[in-house]
């Protein structure tokens, strides 16, 4: 189209926007075509032209600024075969919340894959999706640059280049591997950066903590975030530091909650120390001494007692009172030592029983073994299976079938797989989602047997992840990579 | 596999169906069927009287199904014709470990209501197998008088529809003189209750296809801005001139014929000589399912050529009321097909039938090398000086990626001219896309909007539609 013609065209345009003839309007070489027909046919044959030049004569005119995001970087481990993303979409599709779909996510990266970009992203926020993931966080957030490859050591010269998820992961891999250096990098980094990235930044300290960090840790009582001087003292609580120093008079937060502890003796040979919780006389009560256990520290409240940390959990009379004892697993699994934990872990696993759950608040804190032994305690006695699902951090694809065949799990799942209560059905299918994550391929492919032979339907949507877990070798073929 | 022919029978829902299911069961009919033994599922892909085949799927531990098909008996034919075939022939059913997507889908969705197979329906007994079997005695020989008479009477019917939508194209004439006299402001703003009003004078007169295609002017304007509408205002009625003119002068013309008043039976496509047949390996591309203002539901699936060398698709199109309810996917983005293809006769042959489903193929997953596509929009050029009123046309686009403007509208823009075209994406783009350089593109193009299909990237290939 020449100039003439756009003119024109424009003219025209805005002539029939408010209506009226544009034969006048017309480029001379258009009003030729449309000839000396009528009004109304000459106006509809330049209409037919000029629709034409308006789809082929004219582009469309690109913005002056159009925005590209950075190419969404590739990850270490090999996209999932294309033949198993049927699979894998059912069992995300049936993974009820994010929650859940990470367990699916977690699932196929322990067997060495990652998953397709359109399949599933993690979420800016994610914390809990694999660490293999963190280039598609960091750029899920948007932070411009070029990303180091995460093969480089994070030091301080190149701290800025490296973006937040994969700084977190480089540095909580460093805590592990050279804690010292770890910590005066963020020693010398954290200092300006803002309090949100600072609490961060502080909370991998909780990888590899050992007493050299105290000094650091004591430090940070003077920091500006208040977040911060509370986390500090939670670390520093756990390396048995004391951090608050009560008068002991009635505005003590120790002196306060220890107010709602009674202390007694039990035993007619052996006189033993116990713990019980005070009962409460109202739901303010009740308000407060939740307040009080979630910033207080158990190395202190200890000490008011006179007791050390393994003592003093020792001697709780865990049963007596619910909500007190789920407030104690949360103060041992915040600010608890080492060796608290275990020793809680330890004695109520060997008990059995309902307290045995508590264990599940200290999952973040124990090692894989004592993670496992707690999750084949709950599968055997088949009492809370549903407190899997409130488990944290445990890894996938490691059940056996052994462990199955050891206890109530066979027997539970047949009688249920029958019933009719909705209830009791969606019990049932949290559960096979659950034996979806944590069994190995064999293990799952074996359990989709028994489960069907019992007579669940084969095709059934709850048996998604165990069907995806069995199609997923836990040595990827060369075909597969 | 626990069919019986006397579970089949007592499940059909009258003997009509059982008679029809009869003529299904030819392994002809059926490009695919599949079964997952230990899901108790079997599956199947019918070729019925649509351009896109049918999806069966058949629970064969309580005879659950599901068909894609839009009757409302239940069961359908396809149905009792997969569960025919797998109490006579279970041997042709292909044993496959992972259930296809739209079988997963189904499984998502439904819900168990007993674990149970149903046992006979009422009037079970009313129905026979063996009747379904007969011959069909209805059909009786004419005399070539009768033969004679009803090709007057369709000559006359043939004559009287001319006339009608010579009328009809008279009034949209005249209603298109109006529309510029009141100015296209108006017809913007007032188009939904406009366009109504001569489409249903147009299907009174005949012109159906053409009502149609009017009826969906609106929602076709208020898809764009406000600023770009009076254009696409200009384009879509001059459009609608220029075919009225083609039509005119051309009444027979079998695509012109389409566009306006009726669309030609499967069967006369299949029997016509001059219409193209192309045997090749396709690839679907993606599908469309679109609720349409008169009540049909289009079904539009996008089919790629693999084994030509310039860009070449085919459309497989079908309409169904829309009180037929959802309907499902008719084939999974991505499949390959190798197939024989019968195009609607016209000047750009899109639209088909699959004549023949030959087999899967399976291997590769990129698009052959369509060598350098400098103007992306070339394609659509050619098209329109062949048929100006077309509204779509489908694009290979050239390496690119998408980016956001101010307002945060997608913009498709070639990868090597970062200055040159962009063109604006309909609807909203997965935000993931952003990050994604795409190696090619296949997409629609309406003169304002792309819509994308499908492309290739070094995540493999991306499903759009």
């Amino acid at each position: 189209m020449n100039e003439l013609e756009q003119t024109g065209l424009a003219a025209m345009r805005d002539c029939w926007i408010t209506g009226g003839p544009t034969f006048d309007l017309a480029p001379a070489a258009w009003k030729e075509i449309a000839g000396t027909a009528g009004p109304d046919e000459r106006e509809r044959r330049l209409l037919a032209i000029a629709a034409q030049a308006l789809d082929i004569g004219l582009r469309p005119a690109a913005p002056k600024v159009l925005k590209r995001r950075p190419a969404l970087p590739a990850l270490a481990l090999p996209m999932l075969p294309e033949r198993l993303r049927p699979l894998l979409r059912a069992a995300l599709k049936q993974a009820a919340d994010a929650r859940r779909k990470v367990r699916v996510v977690t699932l196929v990266a322990s067997r060495g894959f990652v998953l397709h970009p359109m399949d599933w992203m993690p979420a800016v926020s994610d914390q809990n999706s694999p660490d293999v993931y963190a280039p598609w966080i960091d750029w899920q957030a948007g932070v411009e640059g070029q990303a180091h490859a995460p093969r480089e050591n994070l030091t301080a010269e190149n701290w800025d280049d490296f973006y937040p998820a994969a700084r977190r992961i480089a540095l909580a891999d460093m805590r592990r591997i050279e804690p010292a250096a770890a910590r005066m990098l963020i020693e010398t980094k954290g200092s300006s950066e803002p309090a949100e990235v600072r609490l961060a930044l502080i909370e991998l300290m909780r990888f590899g903590l050992a007493l050299e960090d105290a000094p650091f840790l004591k430090g940070l009582s003077t920091d500006r975030s208040g977040k911060v001087r509370e986390l500090a003292g939670r670390l520093l609580a756990r390396l048995g530091e004391h951090g608050q120093h009560g008068d002991g008079g009635a505005d003590d937060p120790i002196a306060e909650l220890a107010a709602f502890i009674a202390e007694g003796k039990s035993g007619f040979i052996r006189r033993r120390t116990t713990y019980t919780p005070a009962k409460l006389k109202s739901p303010a009560q009740e308000q407060r001494r939740a307040q009080l256990f979630e910033t207080c520290n158990l190395v202190d409240l200890a000490a008011r007692f006179g007791a050390t940390e393994p003592e003093f959990i020792g001697a709780w009379q865990f049963g007596a009172d619910n909500n007190a004892d789920i407030l104690i697993a949360r103060m041992v699994a915040a600010s608890g030592s080492d060796a608290a934990v275990t020793h809680m872990a330890d004695t109520l696993v060997a008990d059995g029983g309902k307290p045995a759950l508590f264990v599940l608040h200290l999952m973040p804190r124990l090692d894989s073994h004592r993670k496992r032994v707690l999750v084949r305690l709950i599968l055997k006695d088949w009492k809370y299976p549903g407190a899997l699902n409130l488990a944290e951090g445990i890894e996938a694809s490691w059940l056996e079938w052994d462990d199955l065949t050891n206890g109530q799990v066979l027997p539970a799942l047949r009688s249920v797989i029958g019933a009719t209560d909705d209830a009791m059905r969606r019990g049932l299918d949290d559960i096979l989602e659950t034996m979806g994550f944590l069994t190995t391929t064999a293990a799952a492919a074996r359990l989709i047997d028994e489960v069907v032979a019992a007579g669940m339907p084969p095709a059934a949507p709850s048996l998604a992840l165990l069907r995806l877990n069995a199609a997923l070798a836990e040595h990827p073929s060369a075909t597969d990579t | 596999m626990e069919f019986d022919l006397k579970t089949i029978e007592a499940l059909a829902p009258d003997q009509a169906s059982l008679s029809a299911a009869s003529k299904l069961t030819k392994r002809s009919n059926w490009p695919r069927l599949e079964k997952n033994e230990q899901q108790a599922l079997i599956w199947g892909e019918c070729q019925g009287s649509g351009s896109n085949p049918y999806r069966v799927v058949v629970d064969t531990g309580d005879h659950g199904y599901k068909c894609t098909c839009p009757s409302r008996k239940f069961p359908c034919k396809h149905t009792l014709a997969l569960m025919w075939i797998a109490a006579t022939a279970p041997a042709s059913f292909a044993p496959i470990e992972a259930t296809p997507e739209w079988v997963n889908d189904w499984l998502g969705r439904r819900r168990k209501t007993t674990s149970q197979p149903a046992g006979p329906a009422p009037g079970a007994a009313a129905k026979s197998i063996d009747d379904a079997l007969q011959p069909d005695e209805a059909a009786v020989v004419e005399d070539a008088a009768a033969v004679e008479r009803r090709e007057v009477a369709q000559r006359k019917r043939a004559q009287e529809t001319r006339s009608a939508v010579s009328a009809a194209l008279d009034e949209l004439d005249q209603w298109i003189a109006d529309q510029l006299r009141l100015g296209l402001s108006g017809f913007v703003d007032a188009s939904s209750e406009r366009c109504r009003r001569i489409a249903a004078r147009l299907v009174d007169l005949k012109a159906t296809a053409l009502a149609g295609r009017i009826d969906e002017i609106p929602s076709r304007l208020m898809a764009l801005r406000s600023e770009e509408r009076p254009d696409a205002a200009i384009r879509e009625l001059g459009k609608l001139v220029l075919l009225a003119k083609a039509w005119r002068s051309e009444p027979d013309d079998p695509e012109l014929k389409r566009l306006v008043s009726t669309s030609e039976t499967r069967e006369q496509i299949l029997a016509n000589p001059d219409a193209r047949q192309v045997e090749s390996h396709w690839e679907v591309l993606g599908e469309k399912i679109e609720t349409r203002r008169d009540g049909l539901v289009s079904h539009s699936t996008w089919l790629l050529d693999l084994n030509s060398v310039t860009p070449k698709f085919a459309l497989l199109l079908d309409y169904f009321p829309a009180s037929a309810g959802r309907r499902s996917n008719a084939f999974a983005p991505g499949d390959r097909f190798n197939a024989r293809l019968v195009f609607y006769p016209s000047r750009a042959p899109l639209r088909a039938l699959v004549a023949e489903r030959i087999g899967d193929v399976t291997s590769g997953a990129a698009w052959p090398d369509f060598g350098a596509l400098k103007d992306p929009l070339a394609a659509r050029a050619s098209q329109q000086d062949g048929a100006p009123w077309l509204t779509d046309n489908p694009l290979i686009l050239p390496p690119g990626a998408i980016s956001l403007d101010d307002r945060g509208t997608a913009w498709w823009q070639a990868a090597d001219d970062p200055h040159g075209i962009a063109l604006p994406i309909a609807g909203a783009v997965d935000q993931t896309l952003l990050g994604i350089d795409l190696g090619a593109a296949a997409a629609l193009w309406n003169g304002a909007r792309l819509d994308l299909l499908a492309a290739q990237s070094r995540f493999g290939r991306l499903d759009l539609s």
